[in-house]
């Protein structure tokens, strides 16, 4: 079964943590042996980082479908820091590497504990959708 | 360059979303399905996901005793990503467009929903993942 793992800490017009060098160095070193471990285990279906927000925009749809794009977004929007697409057995162990995803070593190498969003991802939209 | 596009709503937006008769929702989807193939044809199509619906979503934080804490508590106006697309396009503005047909794409009477699609870059920074 395949699960989304949504880090969603990102915060409008947020850009590169404030951290000293040695600790986001440490945070993406643990971050790049989660990925390596999952890739091993076979688990890995995809994980990507993205943009940070300042360079996120909304776009709709206007008259004749030519897209209108805004960069203005609620103050309380969580934004998509990164995700991991996973395949595994159980929902266990997706909260098992959920969990270890929060754990990351933050300033000072403390563990950050950010809340990880899990999330079954449909095969297909299910029947009563369609 | 890679873009992620993404549809978010909340909790009450899903259910309006099922209260769509069986005509509109297949029109909908029969919409988003012919982008798909559109973006696979152009060579721009690198994924598209939807999640299922956030009823099922859950909280994980670090480890208690070696186990994960997990709480499916959210705040009421959580927006929930519902699916995404992702795009490989050799300008912002070609990422913007596929956003826009997305947005276009009709609901309930045909009427397009003009819902909001965010839209971000990959990092390119090396960053988390």
């Amino acid at each position: 079964m395949k699960y989304m793992l949504m880090m969603n800490t990102m915060r409008a017009g947020q850009g590169v943590p404030n951290w000293p060098q040695k600790d986001l160095q440490a945070h993406i070193a643990y971050m790049k042996s989660l990925r390596g471990d999952l890739r091993e285990s076979g688990e890995l279906v995809a994980a990507e980082g993205l943009a940070f927000p300042d360079q996120a925009k909304l776009v709709r749809a206007g008259a004749g479908g030519i897209p209108i794009t805004d960069g203005v977004f609620p103050e309380t929007k969580e934004f998509l820091a990164g995700f991991w697409i996973v395949d595994v057995e159980t929902p266990e162990r997706a909260y098992a590497i959920a969990a270890r995803a929060s754990a990351a070593p933050g300033p000072g190498g403390e563990p950050l504990n950010m809340p990880i969003e899990a999330r079954p991802v449909m095969s297909a939209p299910p029947p009563e959708m369609l | 360059m890679k873009y992620i596009l993404m549809m978010s709503g909340t909790k009450s937006g899903v259910e309006t979303y099922k209260a769509w008769s069986q005509k509109d929702r297949e029109t909908h989807m029969a919409v988003l399905t012919g982008l798909a193939k559109e973006l696979s044809a152009s060579g721009e199509f690198v994924g598209t996901q939807p999640l299922a619906e956030p009823a099922r979503a859950l909280l994980v934080r670090g480890e208690s005793n070696g186990l994960p804490i997990t709480d499916g508590v959210f705040p009421e106006a959580k927006e929930f990503l519902l699916g995404y697309w992702i795009v490989d396009v050799a300008t912002p503005e070609r990422a913007c467009a596929i956003a826009g047909k997305i947005s276009s794409a009709p609901g309930p009477g045909g009427v397009p929903t003009n819902m909001a699609i965010e839209v971000r870059p990959f990092a390119s920074h090396g960053g988390a993942a």
